[in-house]
């Protein structure tokens, strides 16, 4: 090693860990393409439940998808962070490759597929610490987080089939072939007792395997909590602990989007508007028309989320008031100041869900401010940031 | 194969470039500041973990007894990257003081419960490989370069 390291920039030789190999390599290779298509699928998933385009109709049921959804989606790339490190730790030395400038033509085929790797990489790492760091609701950057984790979702995706059809001989024999070396002991054997000399090595490929599926599971377990109640003692690392005012958390407070002062006015009074017609209804007016009680879940795209009971108005009956047809989008707008996610528009398939409420209570209880006293919106199957909070207007868009 | 290899690879690079495509359309301020992290991403993990995580291995690996190499090669693999992975809850970096119901767990303690956790399993792991090995090797196997 000292005669190496006269040399400063190391050379794939320098390294010299018998558990590096391409049969390593492609098994935990195979199963961060899949932590990373699932995580893809599911955030296709979210995107579309966001902003569905016209010409496809998102499902209100099962009321729970979206929840199931994006648990899944955060938690595959909790577990792709230790199967990523180990990977990229198992080609470390693969970095160190020096082209062979004499043959000019293999030299650009390798650095066109290391520019390949390269994007590979920086996506994939770009992706994960993006991604936890948002379900942590901390934003160290200046990018908008939505546009660009999406489109860079897309980028590592696609170079990840790029290196799927570089690589497929190689994967293809490597996952035929034995995981360990030929001359290699078992790990927790004794010493031969035929005296054959064969490596015993201190960790086999095996056992590392055997670990990175441990931490990934482990990943899985301490975080998962947010989402599975049965887990909320084991998941130490989940962003929630699924407690909050009435049972539920919260992701903004009344005092953070300034909407205090318009929510506890005595004079609220919520606008339901189509075209030229108008109503306004006071609380007192909404508690006297028929109430419906929904047990629905809050489904964050942070990756928590918790059921409760809803009570309150059916949106339907609301939306009949003014003699809304039934293909008709529906846009909520909420009575806070602060601009973001003052209002969302619920499709009419949402609109007119008999199980869409704007709720008033909350297991039986008066809505906490922070959960949008006088009444929100609660619709099956919905991103929670699109359950608006605090309605002062429902307008139907013709 | 040839022909299943340069499809998949065309519908890679299909998929990559409507990535790029959807990255120019969020403007150039927004692709500054997120080429900032994409190189950002590998510059932190070359330059840095993973060379580190290789001095780590390689003190480790003369420190520590044969037998107790491969369970402490488990637990850097496990307790390492669960510790990478909850840097922002432990660091709290996204606590409101008006939300209360946001990153409410004591991660600290959880860090430590977990830890706590790895070092038992390699400890009774690393005991019970000594048991087994009855006879201890005289030529050194590491699990990283040797010199």
């Amino acid at each position: 090693m000292h005669e190496r390291l006269r040399d400063p920039i190391p050379r794939p030789e320098s390294f010299t860990s018998r558990l590096r190999g391409p049969e390593l390599t492609a098994r935990i290779g195979l199963w961060l393409g899949i932590a990373f298509g699932v995580a893809f699928a599911t955030g296709l998933i979210s995107h579309v439940a966001q902003q569905t385009p016209g010409w496809l109709t998102f499902p209100s049921r099962p009321v729970s998808l979206y929840r199931v959804t994006q648990a899944v989606h955060v938690t595959s790339g909790t577990i792709a962070v230790p199967l990523l490190l180990v990977k990229l730790w198992s080609v470390y030395p693969r970095l160190f490759a020096r082209p062979d400038l004499r043959r000019m033509r293999s030299a650009a085929v390798q650095g066109l597929e290391r520019a390949s790797i390269g994007v590979l990489v920086a996506a994939a790492v770009f992706q994960l610490v993006s991604g936890l760091a948002n379900s942590a609701q901390w934003y160290p950057w200046h990018f908008s987080f939505v546009s660009t984790h999406y489109a860079v979702g897309w980028i590592a995706v696609g170079a990840l089939v790029v290196h799927i059809a570089v690589k497929l001989p190689v994967i293809k024999t490597a996952l035929g072939a034995p995981l360990e070396p030929a001359d290699t002991v078992s790990a927790d054997q004794g010493d031969r007792a035929d005296g054959d000399a064969g490596v015993r090595p201190a960790l086999t490929r095996r056992g590392l395997l055997r670990g990175t599926w441990l931490a990934a599971g482990a990943a899985a377990l301490l975080t998962a909590g947010a989402a599975v109640p049965a887990l909320r003692k084991v998941s130490v690392f989940a962003i929630r602990s699924g407690g909050g005012p009435q049972g539920v958390p919260i992701n903004h407070t009344a005092t953070e989007v300034r909407v205090v002062p318009a929510a506890t006015d005595p004079d609220y009074r919520l606008t339901v508007v189509r075209g030229a017609t108008s109503l306004s209804l006071s609380r007192a007016d909404l508690e006297a028309m028929p109430q419906s009680s929904h047990s629905l879940p809050i489904a964050c795209v942070e990756g928590w989320s918790a059921s409760g009971v809803w009570g309150g108005v059916p949106l339907r009956d609301l939306l009949a008031l003014v003699d809304a047809p039934d293909d008709a989008d529906v846009e909520v707008v909420s009575m806070q100041e602060k601009s973001y996610l003052k209002t969302s528009t619920l499709p009419a398939n949402f609109a007119h869900d008999p199980l869409t409420l704007l709720a008033m209570t909350l297991d039986g209880e008066a809505l906490s401010i922070d959960h949008g006293y006088p009444c929100r919106l609660i619709a099956p199957d919905r991103p929670g940031v699109l359950q608006t909070k605090w309605v002062g207007q429902i307008e139907v868009l013709s | 194969v040839r022909a299943a290899r340069l499809t998949i690879g065309a519908v890679g690079l299909a998929v990559l470039a409507y990535g790029a495509f959807l990255l120019l359309d969020t403007g150039w301020t927004n692709i500054g500041r997120t080429a900032w992290w994409l190189v950002g991403g590998v510059v932190v993990h070359d330059g840095f973990l993973a060379p580190a995580t290789i001095v780590v291995v390689v003190i480790a690996s003369r420190l520590l007894p044969e037998w107790a190499r491969g369970p402490a090669a488990v637990g850097l693999v496990v307790l390492g990257s669960l510790t990478l992975l909850a840097i922002p809850v432990l660091g709290r970096f996204g606590a409101r003081s008006d939300n209360p119901s946001l990153l409410d767990r004591n991660y600290t303690a959880g860090w430590l419960a977990v830890a706590g956790v790895v070092v038992a399993g390699v400890g009774v792991a690393a005991w019970w490989r000594r048991r087994r090995w009855a006879a201890p090797a005289d030529e050194s196997r590491g699990v990283e370069p040797k010199p």
